[in-house]
């Protein structure tokens, strides 16, 4: 009788540390796609390149072209957050319109972290933190080389990514060369 | 019964050295002795075949599998672990075997790794790998006492310590203490203390028994963050401290490739000493002032030290003296005290090592246990052989050195073997 009733007891314990262990991923789903769906779109220029993890696979890392920002202010401290207030260009794309400690009023923005701040130049480095794309393991080598091609070429061309934000949250959707998705590019 | 056994019994019974009677009884006696050996082949079957189905289905995922909508892919996300779930739960529900509870959980494990992963690929949730193993270690870890499994313990100080090293020593320079690993050992020890009290003599605690010092002799380096010198204490007083945990009768008892603790600290010992019997370490050693973390670490290792060693005395577990528990206390003195010029401190040190590998030798001999003698050995020729590099002795010399301590070698061997052939005769 009384291991029954243990057993039962172990086996409610059980339950909910599946559910708990159910949740992490469960939660991460939800997270991204509120974003996803309620954010706002923003098109970041970038370069991918193409590194590897172990257990989540091929991805490309986007250095994204707004990852610098010019600011006097030298007290920056790597590693910390900060919030950065985005801007569309004429173009559409996006632009850094202020970076700064303090919790913006308005406008989108995205809580990065300080990666370091260049004195030499008064540059401050942005870490988005949304910097991989994952990609099929075949894919990930070509894409990097799609961009790299569609560089050299003298035609315009652009690579960007999607970005969704939505209360300082970003998530990254898709990455495009030339408005064309580079998972189709290097097809 | 072994059939081994069996063909000694029935030649002894042929020659008449016992009788049937007493054939019979120890016939009796190994089949009542006799473990249920095939459960236990079972269990590590199961468990090898949970470890390589999960990380299969890992690198099958890490594929990233471009067309299958989101959809399809958040639902298979989500797949291993309910069926790995479903196992442990109905495991646990039927009270089914070992065999069932160790398998499942290993699966469940790697399905917590594989979900968390697929999620990460789908919404290109980036997370250095740091974190996604401490998420994932995390949790697995209750697993270890709701399905009684040690698979999952061993598993969990194997990826703690992975957890700890990527998350420690960077090579991009942005390297953080990972603080989270001393959790993370708390809540797998508990298992580790249960296994020692009530199954001393399984494989499983000769596990532990290593893979603990190992673990902690690879994470001590991450809490070192800008003072290397007293990195050089901490580690000395770790391997002290594995030393006199080696000591204590449950681990000491024990034949030596069962007591981790023992091997890791003498030998980390011997090496921390030849590391710093060089002038040039000592010169930095001196000033190598305090600093946060390490003096912190310094102080609660020194600690654990001196408390374990007053315990040895009072449950009298120190019956004759070796240096070897005390050397790191003594080295701690050298190096906090500022006060020892550089090159006394390196002599002391030299001498230290000499001592050492003198009393391994006497050890040795009084034991009759070659390998402890030629250890002993060993440790002298290390450090002449370090000397060498800082002196300017002429190379005549340093050959003749060399040659005493070869013959040395043969002479110990020789007239250790002589002693327990007469031992064996008397």
């Amino acid at each position: 009788m009384f291991t029954q009733i243990k057993s039962i007891y172990l086996f409610l314990v059980f339950v909910v540390v599946a559910l708990v262990q159910l949740s992490v991923p469960a939660k991460m789903i939800y997270d991204q796609e509120t974003v996803l769906k309620t954010g706002t779109l923003y098109k970041f220029k970038t370069q991918p390149i193409d590194p590897s993890d172990p257990f989540r696979g091929k991805y490309i890392r986007l250095n994204f072209e707004v990852d610098t920002y010019k600011t006097k202010d030298t007290a920056w401290v790597a590693n910390t957050p900060i919030y950065v207030s985005l801007a569309k260009d004429s173009l559409g794309y996006t632009m850094i319109q202020d970076v700064s400690k303090e919790l913006p009023t308005k406008g989108d923005y995205i809580v990065a972290k300080v990666d370091w701040y260049s004195e030499w130049n008064n540059q401050l480095r942005i870490a988005y933190g949304i910097e991989r794309f994952y990609m099929k393991e075949t894919k990930a080598k070509a894409a990097e080389i799609a961009h790299a091609e569609a560089q050299n070429d003298t035609s315009k061309h652009v690579t960007y990514a999607h970005i969704y934000v939505k209360n300082g949250t970003a998530v990254l959707d898709n990455v495009f060369i030339n408005d064309v998705p580079i998972a189709d590019v290097v097809e | 019964m072994d059939s081994k056994i069996q063909k000694e019994l029935s030649e002894l019974l042929h020659n008449n050295v016992i009788t049937d009677e007493v054939a019979q009884k120890i016939s009796d006696y190994y089949l009542s002795k006799k473990t249920p050996d095939s459960n236990r082949l079972f269990v590590v079957f199961g468990v090898l075949g949970s470890v390589l189905v999960g990380l299969g289905i890992i690198l099958i995922l890490a594929h990233n599998w471009d067309h299958f909508s989101r959809m399809i892919k958040t639902l298979l996300a989500f797949l291993p672990l309910v069926i790995g779930q479903c196992f442990a739960g109905y495991a646990i529900l039927k009270k089914k075997t070992k065999t069932w509870r160790e398998a499942s959980g290993t699966f469940v494990f790697f399905a917590i790794g594989a979900s968390i992963a697929l999620v990460s690929q789908i919404y290109n949730i980036p997370g250095d790998l740091s974190s996604y193993l401490l998420t994932w270690t995390l949790l697995a870890l209750p697993l270890i006492y709701v399905l009684r499994s040690h698979a999952l313990a061993i598993l969990g100080l194997v990826f703690a310590t992975y957890y700890a090293i990527e998350d420690g020593y960077s090579f991009m320079g942005n390297s953080q203490i990972p603080w989270m690993y001393l959790v993370l050992i708390a809540a797998i020890f508990p298992n580790y203390l249960n296994v020692l009290k009530t199954k001393p003599q399984s494989n499983l605690v000769s596990i532990f028994n290593w893979l603990f010092p190992l673990s902690l002799t690879m994470v001590l380096g991450t809490f070192v963050v800008q003072n290397e010198n007293l990195g050089i204490v901490m580690y000395m007083i770790l391997f002290g401290l594995f030393y006199n945990i080696g000591k204590i009768p449950l681990f000491d008892l024990q034949k030596i490739r069962r007591n981790g603790y023992l091997v890791f600290g003498s030998l980390g010992t011997v090496i921390m000493l030849l590391i710093t019997s060089f002038d040039f370490e000592w010169d930095a050693m001196i000033h190598a002032g305090y600093s946060s973390p390490e003096l912190e670490i310094v102080i609660v290792l020194l600690s654990a030290v001196i408390g374990l060693l007053g315990y040895s005395y009072v449950k009298k577990w120190i019956a004759n003296f070796n240096p070897f528990q005390y050397v790191c206390i003594l080295f701690s003195i050298l190096v906090f005290t500022g006060l020892v010029h550089t090159m006394v401190a390196m002599v002391i040190v030299n001498i230290l090592v000499l001592i050492l590998g003198v009393m391994t030798i006497k050890i040795g001999a009084d034991k009759m246990h070659f390998g402890v003698l030629n250890y002993g050995l060993f440790i002298i020729t290390a450090l002449i052989v370090c000397r060498f590099f800082d002196t300017d002795m002429s190379f005549v010399i340093r050959g003749l050195l060399f040659v005493s301590v070869g013959a040395g070698f043969f002479m110990a061997n020789y007239i250790l073997l002589k002693r327990q052939k007469a031992a064996s005769n008397n």
